[in-house]
């Protein structure tokens, strides 16, 4: 599992030229599937997005690609997800019985299918599963059981 | 349930499952017989905007919580008017208690209503139940000036100026809402053994 903090600056690079073509500047976060569905880089000419099924791996020392074609410039249904909603650090987590646990501090996912897996806070964490929705206001997340 | 201050629901922000605000609380709308919320009216959000033409009724209410208002969609939303008509026939009997004088059936003023305080059943079917006032206590209750928390019984009568409480209220007299639940079912059973 990776941080958003951890992503944050791994370099890009294209398998056919071995060379870095990018670094990864933030994720934008899918709010349906909460899952990661493109990275904004920086340092790069050609663009400033890469979309999630455009990578080969995400790695624990880069971002490798196939294709540096790939990086496009920010349109159609990202674009959407530049404003606050895809937006996740410091945002503020409801849970469905409507009680604010805290603002969202760091966010945990799986580089190998892009999906989240955790979110921290200043103080806890909360698990993937728990994740409902992400909204421009808050990020929503399922009550916790009531304890006996 | 949960118990809370109907004066901390007011500003709460209406937030959907997906999480959207969509509006906030206006006002609590009491169900005709005074006795539990029947819904709210409400407003936009943000520090200019007005009162909007939908309002939200207590079935469509997903969860209440500490910080937030849940509902599934925007759907739920529905004119303000629908909301409002459901409780007409008994205005006034809960829903304009505040500033009412307390009043025991032997005729002690207890003090005038401050806060309404409602318990939360978020259950599917659950009520927003009108459980207890908060009033500002009069120097029959010997600490004059304070706010205490009296429960109340199922039905009571009110005038807008009056409120008749049972004179055993005094004994089920409350300070904070954390062990006040507990107080408004010993009164409750107190009654109902009494009648």
């Amino acid at each position: 599992m990776m941080k958003f903090s951890e992503a944050k600056g791994h370099k890009v690079v294209d398998k056919s030229t071995a060379s870095t073509v990018g670094k990864v500047r933030s994720l934008l976060v899918d709010p349906g599937s909460c899952s990661v569905a493109a990275l904004r880089l920086k340092k790069s000419d050609r663009g400033e997005v890469l979309r999630w099924g455009d990578l080969i791996a995400f790695g624990v020392d880069a971002v490798t690609i196939g294709d540096p074609a790939a990086i496009t410039e920010l349109d159609g249904d990202l674009k959407a997800l530049r404003g606050k909603r895809g937006r996740l650090l410091k945002k503020r987590v409801l849970t469905t019985g409507g009680d604010e646990l805290g603002e969202v501090s760091d966010v945990e996912f799986n580089p190998g299918t892009g999906k989240l897996t955790a979110i921290f806070l200043q103080d806890g964490e909360i698990a993937g599963e728990r994740l409902v929705n992400i909204g421009s206001y808050a990020v929503v997340v399922k009550e916790e059981p009531a304890e006996d | 349930m949960r118990l809370m201050r109907t004066s901390d629901i007011a500003q709460r922000p209406v937030v959907t499952v997906a999480g959207e605000d969509v509006a906030q609380i206006k006002d609590i709308v009491y169900a005709a017989d005074g006795g539990s919320v029947s819904g709210f009216t409400l407003a936009g959000r943000g520090l200019f905007a007005g009162p909007l033409k939908e309002g939200l009724s207590w079935k469509s209410v997903a969860a209440l919580g500490a910080d937030a208002v849940m509902i599934a969609d925007e759907a739920a939303l529905e004119p303000t008017d629908s909301v409002l008509g459901r409780s007409r026939g008994g205005e006034g009997s809960h829903g304009n208690v505040l500033g009412s004088q307390v009043l025991t059936e032997d005729g002690v003023a207890l003090g005038t209503v401050h806060d309404v305080v409602v318990a939360v059943d978020s259950s599917q079917d659950g009520q927003c139940d009108v459980v207890g006032y908060e009033i500002v206590a009069s120097d029959q209750m010997g600490t004059q000036g304070d706010k205490v928390l009296i429960p109340l019984p199922d039905t009571m009568a009110a005038s807008g100026e009056h409120l008749m409480v049972p004179t055993s209220v005094r004994d089920f007299v409350g300070h904070d809402l954390a062990g006040f639940g507990a107080a408004v079912e010993r009164f409750r059973e107190h009654l109902g053994g009494a009648q």
